[in-house]
């Protein structure tokens, strides 16, 4: 009998990624893919089933009811673009939906949850050290309220995980800028847009994984990873300013206080969240030595600097 | 000029040797560190006309906890000690200053800073630093080291032990240094703590001058202090307080020493 992975957030490049690596890596294996969105360009596999369905607890209880999942991959968290809607509905998703999606894995008696968080979790201040770990604060809303869910969701994911650590197992992943060709996050359209504002005024050091790497990574938490938080990135740390340069964009070097007013200003049509601002002035930057003492050293197949080159 | 020349040579192979492999993770950029210390040379050199004493104590490729007194308002000090160690050397390197997170916030001042080799100021940033064969530049007066008024020019404050914690958990030896002739760049200062608190600003001294003046500047490399192999890194506060005590006290003598032998402005400029 085949073994069923739950995905969630189907529709997301991340997600189609995952899926595709899920099935080249092992064959005997059914994905049901979910999303809020509508399922479009979905690669043509038997091995893939995608729905589109409301994030509500009667639809995900039908799905564990009718499937035996082995893992869930919960990859589907909404971001902070005022295109992804207001913050009730993010946070009905992003706190409400995951909090479901625990409850019903452990009752359908799931083996493994993989959640896919954010490194924005731990924030950008001045005095963030290098190479946080998984202990350090989790400090993104203090300044910004509009990031309230994202740490809310992180926290309550890793309460859940430790109280129920003899039941099931899960994992939280803490990624550093996920970028590539086919990711649309905030990160790469900003890396991406021909002319990128950039702060003449900061520079501060940045991590980048490329999307494929990060994929792989999903997997090998499913495959390989015991309960636990583990910041994914490699070893390189790249400034802005040096990023910028290697897709070889044209910058617009601009003082940050007027990049956060044009940004203010552009948000209508930019949907620039501004929260974005201040990762392109303060570090927060992690450390990888949890991932590296599952996986070892080299890890990751592409640098920052090629994940960087494959975006020109 | 060929001095000149030979110095900044020397650091950059000394630069490209170390940074060429692996980029500097707190954003240290080696060419702009160079042209920065390029500017900052001749001010070194004939302005505060700093001499280096004792400088063969600092052995090549250790990496140390370079531990100063804080003085002269503004830290015009720790600029000078990082240039002594990039451009006066036999073994040239960039010392990394563990700086204020007013610092780090500043729009301009704080890339600049990073980029030419300052770090946060942080215990994970220091424990990482050293970890990675780098020698970093710690005030243990902290803000009341440097923010004093005139009467107390030269008076040591009490140093916090953090340091001595670090130093303890890297094993990293502690290189003690005493900088004299940099409370005369504001002889005559005043503190205005309640604004400085009302502002968020770590001191708001008030001096006659505004620019520096021309004091010249001896930094003294004490002896490298050896901390007991058995200490922990968790030992009790009493039992670092003998070598905070001890620390405090070769600074101090050192400081003593070179103000004896201080060199006065008047005799300077030959007035």
């Amino acid at each position: 009998m085949s073994k069923k992975i739950l995905i969630i957030g189907i529709q997301g490049a991340m997600a189609k990624i995952t899926a595709e690596i899920l099935i080249q890596s092992r064959s005997d294996i059914q994905i049901i893919g979910v999303d809020s969105r509508p399922i479009e360009n979905m690669p043509n596999r038997p091995q893939i089933k995608a729905q589109q369905i409301k994030y509500n607890r009667t639809n995900f209880e039908k799905l564990f009811r009718e499937h035996q999942f082995e893992s869930v991959l919960h990859l589907g968290r909404l971001g902070h673009s005022p295109a992804m809607g207001n913050i009730h509905k993010r946070i009905d998703i992003n706190l409400v939906g995951t909090n479901t999606i625990l409850e019903l894995a452990q009752k359908f008696q799931t083996k493994k949850v993989v959640i896919l968080s954010t490194h924005h979790v731990y924030g950008a201040l001045p005095d963030n050290p290098m190479f946080l770990k998984e202990d350090a604060p989790l400090r993104a809303s203090f300044k910004y309220a509009e990031l309230r869910d994202v740490v809310e969701m992180d926290q309550m994911c890793t309460n859940w995980m430790w109280k129920n650590q003899n039941q099931i197992e899960t994992i939280v992943l803490r990624p550093s800028n996920i970028i590539g060709p086919q990711i649309k996050n905030n990160i790469t359209q900003y890396l991406k847009t021909p002319y990128a504002p950039l702060p003449m005024d900061y520079n501060p050091m940045f991590q980048f994984i490329h999307e494929f790497d990060m994929a792989t990574m999903i997997v090998n938490a499913m495959e390989k990873f015991t309960t636990g938080i583990y910041n994914v990135t490699g070893d390189d740390v790249i400034s802005l300013h040096e990023a910028a340069e290697i897709i070889g964009v044209k910058k617009i070097l601009v003082p940050i206080i007027a990049v956060e007013q044009l940004a203010k200003f552009l948000t209508p049509v930019w949907k620039f969240p501004l929260y974005m601002l201040d990762y392109v002035k303060f570090p927060s930057t992690l450390d990888n030595s949890e991932l590296k003492k599952i996986l070892g050293p080299d890890t990751f197949r592409f640098s920052a600097k090629e994940a960087l080159e494959l975006l020109k | 000029m060929a001095g000149f020349i030979r110095k900044f040579t020397k650091l950059e192979k000394a630069l490209k040797e170390r940074y060429s492999k692996e980029r500097d993770p707190w954003g240290l950029e080696p060419s702009r560190a160079i042209n920065d210390l390029k500017v900052i040379w001749p001010f070194y050199k004939y302005y505060f006309d700093v001499r280096i004493h004792d400088k063969d104590r600092v052995k090549e490729g250790s990496p140390y906890m370079v531990v100063s007194n804080h003085t002269g308002q503004i830290p015009i000090d720790g600029l000078l000690i990082c240039t002594a160690f990039a451009t006066e050397l036999d073994h040239p390197r960039i010392l990394r200053p563990l700086v204020e997170r007013f610092l780090t916030s500043l729009p301009f001042l704080g890339r600049w800073s990073s980029e030419s080799g300052a770090v946060l100021g942080d215990r994970v940033n220091c424990m990482n630093l050293l970890k990675r064969g780098e020698s970093v530049l710690i005030f243990p007066e902290g803000v009341k080291g440097i923010a004093k008024e005139s009467k107390d020019h030269y008076k040591l404050q009490r140093f916090t032990k953090g340091f001595l914690r670090m130093a303890l958990a890297s094993k990293v030896e502690i290189l003690p240094i005493a900088v004299v002739g940099a409370e005369e760049f504001f002889p005559y200062v005043m503190h205005f703590k309640k604004i400085a608190k009302f502002l968020s600003l770590p001191a708001l001294p008030l001096s006659l001058n505004v620019f520096p003046l021309p004091s010249p500047v001896d930094i003294y490399i004490g002896e490298p202090y050896m901390l007991p192999a058995e200490l922990s890194a968790e030992a009790l506060d009493e039992e670092l307080e003998p070598h905070i005590m001890a620390l405090e006290k070769q600074i101090e003598q050192m400081t003593q020493v070179g103000l004896l032998k201080r060199r006065t402005m008047t005799q300077r400029l030959n007035i």
